[in-house]
């Protein structure tokens, strides 16, 4: 089975490969269940928050601007980034490979070892509230919560396919992605699309949030100045391909020195 | 192959190329810096099947002249051909090249039979278990082929890295001093492999800083000091070449005045210094019968040798001999 799986996809097979057990790995699966820690903490005190609303409420402002990022942010910086740093990307460039095909394999290896991560986490995190809730009598109701998570988990898909698109590229561009990353997470995205409308429109956030709200018809989950769905995913499915594409002409341009 | 050019016409005009040899490799006037830094300097040169080896100082531009050559990195300025083609932005080129770079890192969470299959499925060979094993046996790797790379010691990722660019049987191999951190079971399996390889008409380029090491395998070499082409071409008449340059050897002995003596008499002695310390420096132009000479002579005059040893025998003083008759 192994070896038909390599046969099939070796660049998606061996960027698998390249995360699974690893530190980084790790860390993306801590960052992702970390909401359900968070989950497990409010049920103390539910006070006034319904269940539904936590889980809102987490994801609109600790996951989609921060966590879920951070997540995708590593995986994907260290996807060619591990193979520059060490000079084993040699071993996939030299082959008779186009450079498309060997960006689309390290993209589509990132979404496998990251999209599991972070939809467990949300999954795990809804769990817990609705639960957790109903064993302590906040009101948990599962079943109002599954429209909203079944929203989180398709904005939250389209986000990390963004963002993996998006590092993958910058990844080969600037010498230290990792970090160019984290100042784009924790400045543009957290706190500078959060107050200035221009900015907003053009943060990776306001997608993931837009494409939350229209997925699910739920209040909590509507914003003015929402992009509606269908541009949404145009908007991410678009910046997707230029990313892939300049990841590819980078690839077909540098020189591994 | 979008960017194929005509191989050189004037083959015999590119050093290192035998006349009439077409070559499999042709550096054309390349030059390469980074930033203010030169790394070779106008370097013109063709390889031709068979071994070739790659001779230079640590430093000497060796490594960039490979990357250019497979591609890895793009010229400042001239043209780097293989197969009569770039291979810059020509990847189908990679079916018919292999390349062991020097870097010793590999992927380690793959076993090396994994990394083996890796590259030959890249490689989009029909049965890629058979090539890896075809490779596996070629470098003597069989037992220990299913151990993560993470855990091979120097020798065997050297030997795993050959394996691989083998695992397509291309028709153009480069090795990145292939030999470093080999035991001398493993050089030796290494060398024999390169010979075949030769000897099977593919063309091979092995670069290494020891000229020793590059005698056992190579033919022909190719000779870079300081980024330029120092010497091209049979390795034996390079070798008399470098002979002819005077080496100095410094004796060890417990009657040095009387050995001075003894060897000044000698013909393949050129000039003869007292060098303290029981020593005597004795300036030779021909190494060969000086060594036969001074055995002898210390037996016949009844002194006792404790240690002779060549004082400009490095290759950097013997590099330093061809770049100067190079720029004469």
């Amino acid at each position: 089975m192994a070896s038909v799986v390599w046969r099939a996809a070796p660049i998606v097979t061996q960027t698998v490969r390249q995360f699974s057990g690893g530190r980084t790995l790790r860390l993306v699966w801590a960052l992702s269940l970390l909401p359900a820690i968070f989950a497990a903490i409010y049920l103390l005190r539910p006070g006034d928050v319904s269940p539904t609303e936590f889980l809102t409420t987490t994801y609109q402002e600790l996951i989609v601007p921060t966590l879920l990022p951070i997540a995708v942010l590593l995986l994907a910086t260290a996807a060619f980034g591990n193979e520059l740093d060490d000079r084993t990307l040699l071993y996939l460039t030299l082959k008779p490979v186009s450079r498309l095909r060997i960006v689309l394999g390290k993209f589509v290896g990132t979404l496998l070892v990251g999209l599991p991560a972070v939809l467990v986490g949300l999954v795990a995190t809804a769990l817990v509230t609705s639960i957790g809730s109903g064993l302590t009598g906040a009101g948990g109701d599962w079943g109002a919560m599954q429209p909203v998570l079944l929203a989180m988990l398709g904005s939250a898909a389209a986000g990390t396919a963004l963002i993996a698109a998006v590092f993958l590229a910058v990844s080969l561009i600037v010498p230290r992605a990792l970090l160019v990353g984290i100042i784009y997470i924790f400045i543009w995205e957290s706190l500078l699309g959060r107050f200035l409308p221009g900015i907003r429109n053009l943060s990776i956030r306001h997608y993931m949030l837009s494409i939350f709200s229209g997925l699910t018809d739920s209040p909590l989950a509507a914003f003015s100045g929402a992009t509606p769905l269908r541009e949404a995913l145009i908007t991410v499915a678009a910046v997707c391909v230029v990313a892939i594409a300049v990841a590819t002409l980078r690839l077909r341009s540098m020189q591994l020195s | 192959m979008p960017d194929a050019v005509a191989p050189p016409t004037a083959t015999s005009a590119l050093p290192g190329l035998a006349a009439g040899a077409a070559p499999s490799i042709a550096l054309d006037h390349v030059s390469k810096w980074f930033g203010d830094v030169v790394a070779v300097s106008d370097l013109s040169f063709g390889v031709a099947a068979g071994v070739t080896g790659l001779l230079g100082p640590n430093g000497a531009g060796k490594s960039t002249v490979l990357k250019m050559i497979a591609g890895l990195v793009a010229p400042s300025n001239g043209r780097v051909t293989l197969l009569g083609h770039s291979a810059r932005g020509n990847p189908s080129v990679y079916r018919r090249v292999g390349l062991a770079p020097e870097q010793e890192q590999l992927f380690p969470y793959l076993s090396g039979r994994e990394f083996l299959r890796f590259n030959a499925i890249l490689q989009k060979l029909p049965r890629p278990d058979d090539a890896t094993a075809r490779a596996l046996a070629l470098v003597d790797m069989a037992d220990v082929a299913d151990r993560k790379l993470g855990g091979y010691s120097k020798g065997m990722r050297q030997r795993i890295k050959v394996a691989a660019a083998l695992v397509h049987d291309p028709e153009i191999v480069l090795m990145d001093e292939p030999l470093n951190g080999t035991d001398p079971v493993q050089r030796a399996g290494l060398i024999g492999l390169i010979r075949r390889l030769g000897d099977e008409g593919k063309t091979v380029v092995v670069s290494s800083h020891v000229l020793s090491e590059v005698e056992r395998f190579a033919g022909n070499i190719l000779v870079i000091v300081n980024g330029k082409l120092a010497a091209a071409g049979d390795y034996h008449a390079i070798r008399d070449r470098m002979d002819e340059h005077p080496h100095t050897v410094r004796i060890r002995t417990d009657d040095p005045r009387r050995l001075a003596a003894a060897l000044i008499a000698e013909p393949a002695t050129r000039s003869v210094r007292l060098a303290g310390d029981g020593a005597v420096e004795a300036e030779t132009a021909d190494v060969r019968a000086f060594a036969r000479a001074v055995p002898a002579l210390a037996r016949w005059s009844g002194i006792r040798v404790r240690e002779v040893t060549p004082l400009d025998e490095s290759l950097g003083a013997v590099f330093a001999y061809l770049t100067e008759d190079h720029r004469g």
